[in-house]
């Protein structure tokens, strides 16, 4: 039963046109996300710009040169060898293609430098030259820094966390393990930072394709054959809902895995345990890169659950495909954009259409007050969602099988 | 099997279509003959549980029908007026679908569609697409579907209908095939389909039952005669105006009629056996006078 209900929906034209669509959507976001490195270098008086898997191993090669525990011997060395660059007659220059120079010699570094920089700048803020003007005696405090500069900003008119959330806060980043590991992890930055495209992409066309899986009975008018039969109204609905979860699960599954592998392969795969706080300076996640990825991904499954499972009562209580494709663009794409004009910033950030935003989440640590114990955001967005992708099915189960044809 | 409805009613809002009905059937094919609105439809649909009564009970071997649920759908084949399908599936996918949804297991369900393919004259084209066969060959892929449970109840609406007349007696004599050992009901409003397979009757107008029997009690029923006489050219609008008129036939020396009338319509008129489509003619004429 199941087998043919999903052998329904991949049958139609517009499943296999839906299919090129998101087959190119794919090629076209894992272009975009590995053209996001770039490397400059010089070589025989010339600027060569490299983008994307040529960029990436020269990267690499740069960038594993530091590979290792950011300890403070690290840390002072950096420091050393920005001072260097600095003082070179290309950095002084006021040319700016000799500033470019300069900048190429950072390459290697330049994470951990923007590391310092986000370190010594105001909580929340940052300042591109901040690291030119640490010795390296106090880049050495990095660590502590994070730490106080958190306290200092807590101290401020400005916080926006309340007491609660400060020492919540708090408690997070002291238990950051330190000193961080590090070695090339542009690739999974450009991976964090990218996916959040694609898995709306996703969610939308796995939302068609599951739109009709109910109401086509309707359309076709095969509504009262279905019914009347024996299971009609018990297994024949379960193997529906059924189908509609293993397409969404499959689909999301197969295209999520093709969208990593592709950009990891190209990109290389390591720096996967590098702390994300390489990328998110103020996370109070105290996640690894693959950690925070399996959460991104795990965020964008079951907001495509979710919409989908809607999409699917919708097509069921409506007998309409149209209305229930339409839902997945409401919740994913209309609930941003209301997020805009309702000035409910708690709730916003609840909205269905944030779990596919994880990425913003982990980066700007959003937390609530559940029960008078402080939360953040991810697990609590995950986990709501998670029970009301499991509230749905008997939902729709109940809503079906009750269907009467007039 | 015995199939029992008391005071069967459905309304959909202020209108009743089916206004309580008792009747009680048992194997036998069963005709049911009205005009479109009659409510034949609203009743095969709440016979195959598609739709609950407003009031009354459908009984199939005294339990009711809706607390049977999957046990009296198991029983259950039904082809319905308007039946859909699924476009890219072809002919073989198509039944073994509707075969697992009738809870038939793959093998017995491959071995079924198997040997109701040739009979129903779709073995040639299990393999073609369902979007590509013609009118009469869907028909029949919709009889096999109603007969892969081998039915002990088969409801067929207007099995026939936009069929051309080749077909409509391929698929009436396989009807008739079909309907040995089982309670076959049929619905129609092309009255020499149910003529030539029904065992009973059922005459149904505004929701119940006018008249029910066999043919020949159906069309012993009927209070008035059947004329037959040649009018000249002009009276034909006098005489359309005045009796219900079951067949004219226009020739050169006048007008052929076959009147429904009590008293001699004209003189000369001769009085004729009656048929079942005068019976039809005499209980909807003013409906089918209203559609034409």
């Amino acid at each position: 039963m199941i087998f043919y209900e999903i052998k329904k929906v991949f049958s139609k034209s517009m499943s296999k046109i839906a299919l090129l669509v998101l087959g190119a959507a794919l090629v076209i976001v894992s272009i975009l996300t590995i053209n996001n490195l770039e490397y400059i270098e010089y070589a025989d008086g010339q600027k060569h710009v490299f983008t994307g898997i040529a960029a990436a191993n020269k990267l690499r090669d740069a960038k594993n040169q530091w590979a290792g525990y950011l300890t403070e011997d690290v840390l002072a060395k950096v420091i050393e060898e920005n001072n260097k660059v600095n003082s070179s007659k290309e950095s002084q220059s006021d040319d700016f293609n000799e500033n470019d120079k300069a900048y190429a010699e950072k390459q290697g570094f330049s994470s951990i430098l923007d590391l310092i920089s986000r370190a010594f700048s105001e909580y929340g803020d940052y300042d591109y030259y901040r690291a030119d003007s640490i010795t390296a005696q106090e880049a050495k405090g990095l660590y502590r820094q994070r730490i106080s500069s958190l306290e200092a900003y807590l101290e401020t008119e400005e916080k926006q966390f309340s007491d609660a959330e400060g020492d919540f806060m708090k408690k997070q980043y002291q238990a950051l393990d330190t000193p961080f590991y590090y070695e090339y992890e542009d690739n999974w930055k450009a991976l964090l930072q990218n996916i959040s495209t694609f898995l709306l992409i996703l969610a939308l066309a796995i939302g068609f394709f599951v739109s009709g899986i109910f109401s086509d009975e309707f359309q076709l008018k095969a509504d009262s054959i279905f019914f009347s039969s024996r299971l009609g109204r018990n297994r024949a609905v379960l193997a529906k809902i059924a189908a509609g979860f293993l397409i969404a699960t499959g689909l999301y599954a197969l295209f999520t895995f093709l969208y990593t592998f592709i950009v990891l392969l190209l990109l290389g795969a390591g720096g996967s345990g590098c702390p994300i706080q390489i990328d998110m300076w103020d996370s109070c996640y105290n996640l690894t890169y693959l950690q925070a990825y399996f959460l991104i991904v795990a965020g964008g499954y079951i907001g495509t659950l979710f919409s989908s499972m809607l999409a699917m009562i919708v097509s069921a209580k409506t007998h309409s495909t149209v209305i229930a494709i339409i839902v997945p663009f409401a919740l994913l794409c209309l609930f941003p954009f209301l997020s805009r004009i309702i000035t409910l910033p708690g709730l916003c950030s609840l909205f269905p259409d944030q779990l596919l935003e994880l990425y913003i989440h982990l980066k700007h640590s959003v937390t609530f007050s559940i029960g008078g114990t402080i939360r953040t955001s991810v697990p609590v967005l995950l986990s709501a969602y998670l029970l009301l992708c499991a509230a749905l099915p008997p939902a729709l189960y109940c809503i079906y099988r009750r269907t009467e044809i007039k | 099997m015995e199939l029992e409805l008391q005071q069967l009613t459905k309304s959909f809002g202020h209108f009743t279509a089916v206004n309580h009905m008792n009747l009680t059937m048992s194997n036998g094919v069963y005709g049911l003959l009205g005009v479109n609105g009659a409510g034949k439809t609203t009743l095969m649909r709440m016979l195959c549980t598609l739709l609950r009564p407003t009031s009354g009970s459908i009984s199939c071997n005294g339990k009711d029908i809706f607390k049977m649920d999957g046990e009296y759908r198991r029983l259950l084949g039904y082809l319905p007026q308007d039946f859909g399908f699924y476009p890219e599936f072809t002919v073989q996918d198509y039944l073994l679908y509707i075969a697992s949804i009738k809870g038939i297991r793959p093998a017995a369900a491959r071995k079924k569609v198997q040997e109701l393919l040739p009979q129903v004259g779709l073995a040639k084209a299990s393999k073609k697409k369902m979007k590509k066969l013609s009118g009469g060959m869907k028909r029949r892929a919709g009889i096999a579907q109603a007969m892969l449970n081998n039915p002990k109840i088969l409801i067929l609406d207007e099995p026939t209908a936009g069929l051309d007349p080749n077909e409509r007696i391929r698929f009436r004599n396989l009807i008739s095939e079909l309907s040995e050992d089982r309670l076959v009901l049929l619905s129609t409003h092309i009255v020499s389909d149910i003529e030539y397979i029904a065992n009973q009757i059922w005459l149904m107008k505004d929701g119940t039952l006018i008249q029910e029997g066999t043919a020949r009690e159906v069309i012993a029923s009927m209070p008035e005669k059947v004329w037959s006489c040649r009018i000249e050219h002009s009276q034909v609008s006098d005489a359309m105006r005045r009796y219900k008129i079951s067949n004219m036939k226009s020739e050169p020396q006048g007008a052929m009629l076959r009147i429904i009338a009590e008293k001699i319509p004209y003189p000369g008129a001769v009085c004729t056996e009656p048929s079942l489509e005068d019976v039809f003619l005499y209980y909807f004429g003013e409906k089918v006078g209203e559609e034409a």
